[in-house]
């Protein structure tokens, strides 16, 4: 795995943000504490990344931000594969009504584009962690549904899958045992490019501020304040960004080797 | 093939129809009482009457719906709750600004993104594509609301070359067009690569080339017509997506489109400017889509025996 080069770039991509997470805790300071007498501090022996405008040490702020950019985004996206996958299959082993309904569903998800929509459902439904979750979700569940769909239609009508139904198997019991260790795959890949499209999303949403709300701190909250100090303290914009596109570029990386690998076409 | 566009131009009316009522149904995702929302728990209660019964909010939801799609049918999209604005008019103003701005995004997409591709798949691997690889995934993988303040920062603060925001001065396109366009050029050099590479080992390729016409014809009169077939059609596809990419542009910029007007709108609680912003630009993106899918059919005669 080791000889693939772009297996080394995710890596090195990977170990900054790793880095800034391990080293945080270090420096004993918690980003929530205003701390006025430091505002805008430059870097230094105690705040290794300087303060933000209010004092409180950039080094912890931005380990919270990785952290939360990677929990959001793997939470949002093992939901919205759950809901994906189910809804796809059940269109797929049913057909018919079942298919037709739920397949409208999704086209009109579809028919928006991805960011407006979460950023118009977050927005109304109101500031908050789960809310944003929940715009993200709704947004991303779409591309599982569809590839689980097509697959399970493939599926189907083989020879060893009817044998089980003429068994006697119930649906549960022939999607989990037997279908989704099938359609594994391409599933795979798209969870792999979903997290990277929803930590940029997550990010953009706080950006505009409707996602993370003060006094936690994203990647997106952190660019946000820090450009309207961008001609005194750019570091401010620099750090964050610079964390949030080596995770982006390093879950990409990732994705496409799985894809190759798995020999998945998308 | 007139059947088959036919087919697809009937398919988006469900579309449509499921678009409105998704966008109906966001004033109504509004946690409490939506007129608490609008009016603060203050408020007069004749105001109050007043605003339940301007927003149909006194009768059922079915009700409500039907008024709703009637007034879109009609023109009538709603009066911003701040100003009494109307918001269709209020869409059209801004409208211009968004496809100046997504115009010149997307020519300069494909400015950049068909040499890319080409050189990267004339030199497959080798470093030119290696490096035109690299630079597809530093533009898929960088957030545009982090690549505005950089461009910003060098090209505005430390050079003073360009305008910082706004859009009046001259030149002041030319940052956000950049932040707008590189992701998609990313993608569009990606496709480009695969198709030409994939079209250069066809039959009609090889054959050409044993006829003895000449590398570069062959690369861009017979490969090309086929490679850039599918570049065409995730180009329109993205004509529409890149209105959603709008949003955060124009906020990064001041570039006072209806990306921007959305955001405003979402900060001042206007949810019928809301409304009307997601509306609008889901309905240019529902068209984009099915323009792509009619060119698809005219363009390939191949798409028309799948379809």
């Amino acid at each position: 795995m080791w000889r693939n080069p772009a297996v080394r770039l995710a890596a090195v991509c990977l170990s900054l943000p790793l880095l800034i997470c391990l080293l945080a805790p270090l420096t004993g300071h918690n980003g929530h504490v205003v701390n006025l007498d430091s505002v805008l501090a430059a870097p230094s022996a105690s705040h290794w990344l300087g303060c933000d405008a209010l004092g409180r040490d950039v080094l912890d702020r931005l380990a919270e931000g990785v952290r939360l950019s990677l929990a959001i985004s793997l939470s949002v996206v093992t939901l919205g594969a759950a809901l994906g996958i189910c809804t796809g299959m059940l269109a797929g082993w049913y057909g018919g009504w079942v298919d037709a309904l739920l397949m409208r569903l999704t086209d009109i998800v579809l028919s928006f584009p991805g960011i407006l929509l979460a950023i118009a459902l977050a927005a109304m439904l109101g500031p908050g962690v789960e809310n944003l979750l929940l715009a993200l979700v709704a947004v991303g569940w779409t591309g599982f549904a569809r590839l689980s769909r097509v697959q399970v239609m493939s599926l189907r009508h083989i020879a060893w899958i009817e044998a089980l139904r003429a068994a006697g198997l119930g649906f549960p019991a022939i999607a989990i045992r037997h279908l989704l260790p099938n359609i594994a795959a391409p599933l795979l890949v798209e969870a792999s490019f979903g997290v990277a499209a929803v930590m940029i999303g997550e990010a953009g949403l706080s950006f505009l501020g409707i996602g993370v709300q003060a006094p936690d701190a994203s990647l997106g909250t952190m660019i946000r304040e820090g450009t309207r100090l961008m001609l005194t303290n750019p570091l401010l914009v620099v750090w964050p960004g610079l964390l949030l596109f080596m995770l982006v570029m390093a879950i990409n990386l990732l994705g496409d080797t799985l894809r190759d690998h798995l020999d998945v076409k998308r | 093939m007139y059947r088959l566009i036919l087919a697809r131009l009937l398919q988006t009316l469900p579309t449509l129809l499921g678009v409105v009522t998704l966008v109906f149904f966001l004033l109504h995702l509004v946690p409490g009482d939506p007129v608490d929302a609008l009016l603060g728990e203050t408020a007069l209660a004749a105001d109050r009457e007043a605003m339940r019964q301007t927003l149909h909010l006194d009768q059922p939801l079915m009700v409500q719906y039907v008024h709703y799609i009637q007034g879109l049918l009609h023109g009538d999209w709603g009066k911003s709750i701040i100003d009494q604005h109307d918001v269709l008019a209020r869409l059209t103003e801004r409208a211009a600004a968004t496809f100046r701005l997504a115009v010149v995004s997307l020519l300069l997409a494909v400015l950049m993104a068909v040499p890319l591709g080409y050189i990267a798949a004339r030199r497959h691997g080798q470093t030119a594509d290696t490096a035109a690889m690299v630079f597809s995934l530093l533009g898929v993988s960088i957030p545009n609301f982090w690549l505005g303040p950089m461009l910003i920062f060098l090209f505005s603060v430390t050079l003073g070359w360009l305008p910082v925001s706004g859009m009046e001065q001259p030149g002041a396109i030319i940052l956000p067009a950049i932040t707008l366009g590189t992701a998609l050029a990313a993608i569009l050099s990606r496709m480009a690569r695969a198709a030409w590479l994939e079209a250069m080992t066809l039959d009609a390729c090889r054959t050409a080339r044993a006829y003895g016409i000449s590398e570069l014809r062959i690369w861009w009169r017979h490969a090309a017509r086929l490679a850039l077939l599918p570049v065409l059609t995730l180009f329109t596809l993205q004509l529409g997506a890149v209105l959603g990419g709008a949003v955060i542009t124009e906020t990064v910029f001041d570039w006072p489109g209806l990306g921007l007007l959305t955001i405003e709108a979402i900060q001042r609680r206007d949810y019928p400017m809301v409304q009307g912003c997601v509306l609008l630009i889901a309905l240019c993106y529902v068209l984009a889509n099915l323009l792509a899918d009619v060119l698809a059919l005219i363009l390939d005669p191949r798409q028309r025996h799948v379809a």
